[in-house]
């Protein structure tokens, strides 16, 4: 039930979205027929161009024309390759999420590790290393960190590919990478919030059970450190999605960053149209997983135990 | 590998035993591994632009004619043309019996199908205007084919020669739709095995090939990769036998390389500043100033890193330079300039021009647009580059010249020969004049080299016309850019034409 009132809370905002996307997307610099035509096209060619694509009829047809496309692919067509959105996306979608889900759990992994080992010894020599590395992790651009790597991993010791997406061995680098920044985040995140909450009365009624530290850092302190890191989980992965358009030029893996960047490069409306709108449509979605995984987390967020 | 070389060992001795030559017997070896800095969208010709797709088409599909690494027009499907006496209908004969790749027929009936497909506006091809003067396309029997065109066209065989002028199977596009972008059905050497949009694509032979350019690779593998860094790293790990646009930073690694080096051939992109004909632009004076204000050999070294050729025309190397005219460059002369401008009546700081730069679509362009404004300042004029993105570019250098509010726009041409880029750019109320030039000789030059089909009096008449407008100067002529393509040593007969497009008719590897 609370999932269907918020995927239908979520219906006004996609609709926004959809107009904006739509209406911004005109205001992008350059004609998506001139850039087609070429500099040496005449005037001529260029209308003809446009006519073809559509783009001179009135402004609500066109929107009217792009709501359509989001259930008849045959309506969405990019520009450029004359083939529906949704097979571009398609194709392209796998890459993305391979390296942004595979980067968040790598990261996240790593960070709740760090953090908890930080937290048990505050202020030991693992804690300074991991708080150095943390403030790296966190400052280092991706862009440069992964021409970096390349360096070192594919141009120097030869162990991994520079670039390209043909064989799992040309996901590691961009994976590990782009997990530098979700480690950092965690491991701050738990780090500081197992340090709040090591020294709550809870935890030493735990203790006096006499359960070992770590089941007492594991089950007790840890569930409760990770509301706060959940939602961070899910703002990154947000982020990630957007960061990928970074990642996937460095590494040259064909995801739906690149397909987008190209498209604003070239004017390919529908391409950049659909994607913002399917990019709307997970933000929608990984905040629903974020509040339905706080809420199992943390009883205290569930709404049927909310007074009325 | 014992299988390739039984091969070659085979193949060695055929030659060696019989009086055919070696080609005749090689079979396809050896995999070619070709990193590429674009990302193409489609191979179709009808809506291609960039150098790698016209590769592919180059290696995919056949023309009634094909151009040579040096532009030079050879017969490919075709085996003989010629014009009716009134200069209104090209016949063109073609070889029979050929076959597309799928094995549908490739006859008379089937070129005219692919002209008119490109031709017809529901196609919405972006070469449509380029070949209208095409008229309509008929077959003839078998093996003729006649194009009743809509004006006498001297270029026809130029128009002809270029990749975007390529055969296509016409019922494999009806059948496979936009699919037919990424697996282009042709007539060509090879075929296009797998295309992964934005990751790569890999040519394989077209067994049912009958011509003059039989595959010697067993494979062509094509990777994308945008970011120059990265591409160079391909190189230099080795998982690359060719690199596309080496950045000139990158020159000096990769020829460090052991088993790899640099080659730069020269490019037809002519780089120039196109200047708006009015205000201080419309006196002759001021835009010869411009000209001489410019270090052309100095930022080509400095800036370009050597990847440019200072300009001796305007139409660059390889534009059919049977008709190309050249002269000498022009002399950096800063005093000279000042005094110009002083005759024009500007007192140095009272002059102010912009000018509209794209950020990364021609070599170093925006360092280029820094040291054009150094330039301008130092012969006294309040220079403001304009740097944009390449859609504002685009839209501006677009524009109706009456419409423009910067005073000049950097642009590069590279286009199908002489008639298309002169007539484009400088007969007067053409809708490509983006600089509003104008003038009664060059239009009647131009109406008249257009409609001649003699050879001589077209470079008479096209060398005219260069003169003018290297005189007249309605560009600030800037240099001809020059390729840079990191090539390993195990490749042999790479070529590339002067249109950046790579040439694998007689590639091996080692």
């Amino acid at each position: 039930m609370f999932v269907l009132r918020r995927l239908g809370g979520a219906l006004p905002t996609l609709f926004a979205v959809s107009l904006l996307v739509f209406l911004f997307v005109d205001l992008i610099p350059g004609d998506p027929a001139q850039i087609l035509a070429g500099p040496s096209a005449s005037n001529e060619e260029v209308a003809s161009i446009r006519k073809f694509l559509g783009l001179d009829e009135p402004l609500p047809t066109r929107y009217g024309h792009f709501i359509r496309g989001i259930w008849d692919p045959s309506a969405a067509t990019s520009f450029r390759t004359h083939r529906p959105v949704v097979v571009e996306l398609a194709e392209r979608l796998p890459n993305t999420l391979i390296v942004s889900i595979g980067g968040l759990l790598i990261g996240v992994a790593l960070g709740t590790l760090a953090g908890i080992v930080s937290a048990m010894r505050p202020g030991g020599l693992a804690d300074a290393a991991i708080t150095v590395l943390t403030l790296a992790g966190i400052s280092m651009p991706i862009y440069w960190l992964g021409l970096l790597c390349i360096w070192l991993f594919a141009v120097n010791l030869g162990w991994l590919p520079a670039a390209g997406a043909s064989t799992p061995a040309h996901f590691v680098l961009p994976i590990l990478v782009i997990a530098t920044r979700p480690a950092a985040m965690f491991s701050r995140l738990v780090a500081a919030s197992l340090t709040e909450t090591m020294g709550k009365d809870y935890l030493d009624t735990a203790r006096a059970k006499g359960l070992s530290e770590t089941r007492v850092v594991l089950a007790h302190a840890l569930r409760n450190s990770l509301v706060a890191a959940v939602s961070v989980a899910g703002v990154q992965f947000g982020g990630m999605l957007g960061g990928s358009v970074v990642t996937e030029t460095v590494f040259g893996i064909p995801g739906v960053g690149r397909l987008l960047v190209d498209a604003v490069s070239r004017a390919d409306y529908p391409i950049i149209q659909y994607t913002i709108l399917m990019f709307a449509v997970f933000f929608v979605v990984i905040n629903l997983v974020t509040d339905l995984l706080t809420q199992w987390l943390d009883p205290r967020t569930r709404e049927q135990e909310r007074p009325a | 590998m014992p299988s390739l070389r039984h091969s070659c060992t085979a193949a060695a001795l055929a030659a060696g035993i019989s009086l055919f030559s070696f080609q005749a017997f090689a079979e396809p070896a050896g995999v070619l591994r070709v990193a590429v800095g674009a990302d193409p969208a489609t191979f179709d010709p009808a809506f291609n632009d960039l150098p790698v797709g016209n590769a592919v088409d180059l290696a995919v599909l056949e023309g009634l004619f094909r151009l040579d690494p040096q532009n030079n027009v050879q017969k490919t499907l075709a085996t003989d043309s010629s014009f009716s006496p009134d200069g209104k209908i090209f016949t063109v004969k073609i070889k029979t019996g050929k076959t597309f790749s799928n094995g549908d027929p490739l006859n008379a009936e089937a070129v005219a199908a692919s002209f008119n497909r490109m031709l017809d506006e529901k196609t919405g091809s972006i070469y449509r205007g380029l070949y209208a003067s095409l008229g309509t396309v008929k077959a003839v029997g078998e093996d003729t084919v006649e194009f009743h065109m809509a004006e006498p066209n001297g270029h026809v065989l130029m128009l002809l020669a270029s990749t975007a002028a390529s055969i296509v199977d016409v019922k494999a596009v009806q059948r496979m739709g936009a699919e037919y972008g990424r697996k282009p059905v042709g007539s060509g050497p090879y075929m296009v095995e797998r295309f992964v949009g934005g990751e790569g694509f890999r040519l394989v032979p077209n067994p049912r090939y009958a011509g003059d350019y039989p595959a010697t690779l067993k494979a062509i593998e094509f990777s994308v990769v945008p970011e120059d860094g990265s591409r160079m790293a391909l190189m230099e790990t080795g998982a690359a036998d060719i690199v596309e646009r080496v950045p000139p930073e990158s020159i000096d690694a990769i020829n460090a390389l052991q088993d790899a080096k640099v080659v730069t051939p020269p490019s037809m992109f002519s780089i120039n500043m196109e200047m708006v004909l009015r205000g201080p632009l419309a006196d002759p004076r001021v835009r010869k100033a411009l000209n001489m204000a410019v270090d052309r050999d100095g930022i080509t070294k400095g800036v370009l890193g050597g990847l440019g050729t200072p300009s001796v025309g305007m139409v660059g190397p390889g534009t059919q330079d049977e008709l190309r005219k050249t002269f000498p460059p022009i002399a950096f002369d800063p005093e000279g300039a000042k005094k110009l401008l002083a005759e024009a009546g500007y007192k140095p700081g009272q002059l102010s021009l912009s000018f509209t730069c794209p950020t990364g679509r021609y070599i170093k362009d925006v360092q280029v647009c820094q040291a054009l404004a150094g330039s301008f300042e130092n012969i006294g004029i309040k220079a403001t580059p304009l740097v944009v993105d390449r859609g504002t570019w685009s839209n501006v250098i677009g524009m109706e010249p009456d419409q423009r509010k910067d005073n000049m726009g950097m642009v590069g041409r590279a286009t199908a020969g002489m008639d298309y880029t002169l007539y484009r750019l400088f007969y007067t109320g053409v809708g490509a004049n983006r600089t509003g030039y104008s003038n009664p000789r060059v239009d009647a030059l131009l109406k008249e080299g257009r409609a001649t089909t003699d050879p001589a009096k077209q470079k008479q008449i096209y060398g005219e016309v260069q003169e003018i407008i290297w005189k007249d100067q309605p560009f600030l002529f800037l240099w001809y850019q020059t390729q840079a393509i990191g090539v390993s040593n195990r490749v042999q007969g790479f070529a590339v034409q002067p249109n950046e497009t790579l040439v694998f008719d007689k590639v091996t590897v080692k």
